[in-house]
């Protein structure tokens, strides 16, 4: 590649080479280094939030199986190839960069755009959905009158909002039916807390694909003023693209350790 | 054929600089130097010079320190009675909190490698800046929005939950600032992990021609021990912060036993990143020590290796230990072997650091100018403080000691007497670099020795206390301790006085200081080869290091035209090939 | 002088991956996000988590290596990635030996 040094090219904008590096190999070099290093501190981000979720899977396996079936499988899917496509266009955008193909770059950048606001589009959708079906873990409790228990102590119970709507959203799954002693092992109360978790983890995801699609944006607008037409600059683009396959690679554990854990069954796929 | 005489200098050094010949030695400032080459409020709150980054460190590092020692004051002076002289229940709650959570965050983690790091780090290796200059700067402005915000909302309402936050008491129990604090500390803990990427990718990516790993200053080693513990684990302690902030807003139970919840688990992520955290605090400060023994010893560092492997073994093994602060915690047993065990292990590279530094002074030419009083007090003051940590790492003693003053004087002895002496030796010693002035020779070594008599009086009287059985984090305490607690106090205000003198000083030395000149310690980094104050981009050519970074026991010998150029009549001027100044 | 080595910085990068590449990427890693959604909907037990972390780290190992060019990129790298995972690895030992453990008693 070109090793061009300092000093500003079309008058006024900023030099390929910045002032205090050397030559175009170290500064790339650099921001590729200096990208890993921020991804490194955003693995051990994550890397809490999971360790605290695997303690209390393993304390309540069964509560968190249970709280998983209550998840909506389709739109992980959904939003699993959404992503995993969008991946696939950040790389296109990053080659086009390469090459110097602009309106490939404006192209596939927009195209990276869309797929990752369309995640979050059924990402909002999933979270209505489980509000609809009052999956809120709360501390609010309510007094169940149980008619059909024959003990008088039986008969007012106090159980938890949320424990009441797990239990309803569980019974119609295909699983429990089928193993309704299995049901009755759940401690609904104790399953607030994997709600809690996937909430957090999710949330958190979400936050950082606003700001990757946010960066990408920037990136698109920086593209459109010609900003990528020194072809040695795909270098920022291509690390945008290790924050974007970051990104991906925590979805990809989330999934497992979130939505698959639980019991799902083709009857229940519903957007 | 005739030749006009020259003007040549021969230069006798007592040491070998790291370039050799040494760029040309200059006398006075520069005309046009990094403090001078632009003026102006904006010339300084955008600048992405890391000089005048760490600069700006230094004002704002310094302003909060005030602050942390004022609620020191206040802790300690309400002390002065068993039943409390001054303070409230309440208030001395929130008074401990601020003094802990405000010197942590606000002073000991940034304040070396935000100052320090960042002026010296670029330029001890041949660098004409930091990796990321922007960000460098985007660091200073999260660190100071970061710690406004999180001293405003100590200031307003207050933290009353000791700088731990343990739930479920800051979870569900405590009626004060505890989410707005912890905003403060998450968004301090990123300027932390900005300044230390910034540091490992300049160490990496931009050294000199001929600074291999071997010859960079132990100053560089630590700072890049210190830097790779920022980004590994920190985002813990944010992602910790964010867990708590989602317990204690939605009132869903993480940490919460009655929701089936671990307190526990909160304490193991939590100091997942805190012990390491003490680690950052303490490795850049011996860093300096490293720099600076070296220096008023006229002698190279015993034992570069050692010393170089040994700040890596203690960052990598700082992160197997965290169990120790949880020995009596309800954590497994056996696990609290492991750590116990391991604790006496990471012992071990702190004590070759003290063996070899001790060795660097034997039968060196030592002279006791202020840095070099800060040295020798850090190198007693921090044995003493690791000795007693192991009386803590063992299980046994722990459980007698573990929340007591003992614990308290432990940790002050490391870092107030490790960690806040070596950063005024640092200062010391870089001052004249930074500033181009030198100081009173005669203040800082009263300075430095009114700080030593000062903590040792106010923090080894609390040993006694502590393993007497007085707790921490009481205000009220048995009237048989109050003797101990007013020695305390008593030194508290002589360190303040100690703490206030440099402010003085130094600041006197920007007005009538003497001028440093490029190398007034005769030191032999790469620092030392440029001009006092620095010019803008340090270097004007790029440095070639032939030597490693501790010569002084190699007196050399170079010729240095400072003259007028002289042409001979075949129009030679003889410089061809000598690499020349411009 | 002689003896120093020349500074090295990477070899030469061969540029990110061709389109070509990028399509296969993309095509295996949607086979295994199938198995992967696949994987909920089986009853395996005990096994299941196990299966479905094994295809999660089957599918971060082709986007580390390929899409995020760890297959070109020089040691250092991989010795940033090799940390991080290793501390990852430090925090999950000990917190979660204190949960497998704490009921053990020493006497």
């Amino acid at each position: 590649m070109a090793t061009s040094n300092a000093h500003a090219t079309e008058g006024g904008t900023p030099p390929i080479v910045a002032h205090h590096f050397n030559n175009l190999r170290q500064q790339q070099s650099s921001v590729r280094f200096g990208m890993w290093l921020f991804l490194v501190t955003e693995v051990l981000f994550f890397a809490g939030v999971i360790c605290a979720y695997t303690c209390y899977r393993i304390l309540y396996p069964i509560e968190f199986e249970a709280a998983s079936t209550a998840l909506n499988p389709l739109i992980a899917g959904i939003n699993s190839f959404l992503l995993l496509t969008s991946s696939f266009t950040m790389s296109l955008a990053i080659r086009a960069a390469y090459n110097g193909n602009q309106p490939g770059l404006k192209m596939w950048l927009a195209v990276t755009i869309l797929l990752g606001t369309a995640f979050l589009g059924f990402k909002a959708r999933e979270y209505y959905v489980d509000f609809e079906e009052g999956l809120i873990p709360s501390a609010k409790t309510a007094i169940v009158s149980d008619h059909d228990s024959h003990s008088v102590l039986d008969a007012h119970k106090t159980l938890s909002l949320f424990g009441q709507k797990l239990e309803h959203v569980l019974k119609e799954k295909k699983y429990y039916k089928e193993h309704p002693e299995k049901l009755k092992e759940v401690d609904f109360d104790r399953a607030r807390l994997f709600f809690v978790f996937y909430y957090s983890m999710t949330g958190l995801h979400v936050v950082h694909m606003i700001v990757g699609i946010g960066l990408l944006v920037w990136q698109l607008v920086l593209a459109n003023l010609g900003f990528f037409r020194p072809q040695e600059r795909y270098v920022y683009v291509e690390v945008l693209g290790l924050y974007w396959h970051f990104v991906e690679v925590v979805w990809i554990f989330l999934l497992p350790l979130l939505y698959m854990a639980g019991h799902h069954h083709a009857d229940h796929l519903h957007l | 054929m005739s030749t006009e005489t020259r003007n040549i200098n021969v230069m006798e050094l007592d040491y070998t600089p790291q370039t050799a010949p040494p760029v040309r030695d200059v006398d006075g400032p520069p005309a046009v130097h990094y403090l001078n080459n632009d003026y102006g409020w904006l010339s300084w709150l955008l600048t992405v010079d890391h000089k005048r980054i760490g600069i700006l460190y230094l004002v704002s590092v310094s302003i909060f320190f005030l602050f942390g020692g004022l609620a020191a004051g206040l802790v300690r002076i309400n002390l002065l009675q068993p039943t409390g002289a001054i303070l409230e229940l309440d208030q001395y709650n929130k008074a401990f909190t601020a003094h802990g959570t405000i010197m942590l965050f606000l002073f000991l983690i940034p304040v070396v490698p935000g100052v320090l790091g960042n002026f010296f780090v670029p330029m001890m290796i041949g660098a004409k800046d930091m990796a990321f200059p922007k960000l460098n700067l985007a660091s200073w402005y999260v660190y100071i929005f970061g710690a406004a915000f999180f001293v405003a909302v100590l200031l307003i309402g207050g933290l009353d939950t000791g700088w731990t936050f343990y739930p479920p008491y800051s979870s569900k129990y405590s009626h004060m600032n505890v989410l707005l604090a912890g905003l403060g500390v998450f968004i301090t803990g990123f300027s932390s992990i900005l300044t230390g990427l910034n540091i490992i990718a300049t160490i990496h990516k931009m050294r000199a021609p001929g600074m291999t790993w071997g010859r960079m200053p132990l100053f560089v080693w630590a700072m890049y021990a210190t830097s790779v513990i920022q980004i590994l684990g920190t985002p813990v302690l944010a992602v910790t912060i964010v867990l708590l902030a989602v317990e204690r807003l939605f009132g869903v139970g993480i940490f919460d036993p009655s929701l089936g919840g671990d307190p526990l688990l909160f304490q193991h992520l939590f100091w997942y990143y805190s012990h390491p955290a003490v680690y950052i605090m303490i490795l850049p400060g011996m860093g300096v020590i490293n720099e600076v023994i070296t220096c008023f010893s006229r002698k190279n560092i015993f034992g570069y290796k050692a010393v170089a492997w040994s700040t890596i073994g203690i960052a990598v093994v700082g992160f197997l230990v965290w169990g120790h602060h949880m020995f009596l915690s309800g954590q497994g047993v056996y696990l609290g072997m492991v750590f116990s065990i391991i604790t006496m292990l990471v012992a071990v590279p702190s004590a070759i650091k003290v063996f070899n530094w001790t060795a660097t002074l034997y039968q060196g030419s030592i002279s006791f100018q202020a840095p070099m009083l800060f040295v020798l007090g850090f190198i007693v003051l921090f044995t003493i403080g690791g000795l007693t940590g192991l009386f803590l790492g063992v299980m046994g003693t722990d459980i007698h000691l573990h929340d007591t003053y003992f614990i308290v004087a432990h940790f002050h002895f490391t870092m107030v007497g490790g960690m806040m002496f070596a950063w005024q030796a640092g200062l010391h010693f870089w001052w004249p670099k930074m500033t181009g002035r030198m100081y009173s020779d005669f203040w800082s070594r009263l300075a430095a020795v009114t700080m030593l008599v000062g903590f040792t009086l106010t923090f080894l009287p609390q040993f006694v206390a502590g393993y007497h059985g007085m707790p921490r984090r009481y205000p009220y305490y048995p009237p048989e301790f109050q003797m101990l607690n007013i020695l305390s106090t008593a030194g508290a205000s002589i360190q303040g006085i100690g703490y206030a003198m440099p402010l003085f000083y130094l600041t006197a030395s920007l007005f009538f200081g003497r001028r440093a000149g490029a190398n007034p310690w005769r030191a032999t980094g790469l620092e030392w080869q440029t001009p006092s104050p620095p010019t803008m981009h340090n270097f004007e050519e790029l440095p070639i290091v032939t030597h490693g970074p501790y010569e002084y026991s190699m007196p050399s010998r170079y010729a240095l035209e400072t003259g007028p150029e002289t042409v001979h009549e075949n129009g030679h001027t003889g410089k061809e090939g000598a690499k020349s100044g411009h | 002088m002689s003896a120093q080595k020349p500074t090295v910085f990477e070899h030469e990068h061969a540029g990110p991956p061709s389109v070509a590449a990028s399509t296969t990427i993309f095509l295996a890693l949607a086979g295994l996000t199938a198995m992967a959604l696949l994987v909920g909907f089986l009853e395996l037990g005990a096994l299941k988590v196990w299966v479905s972390l094994a295809i999660a780290l089957v599918q971060a190992a082709v986007v580390g290596v390929f899409s995020m060019d760890l297959k070109q990129s020089d040691k250092l790298t991989w010795l940033v990635v090799a940390a991080s995972i290793f501390w990852t690895f430090l925090l999950f030992l000990f917190t979660l030996t204190d949960f497998l453990t704490r009921h053990y008693f020493a006497f």
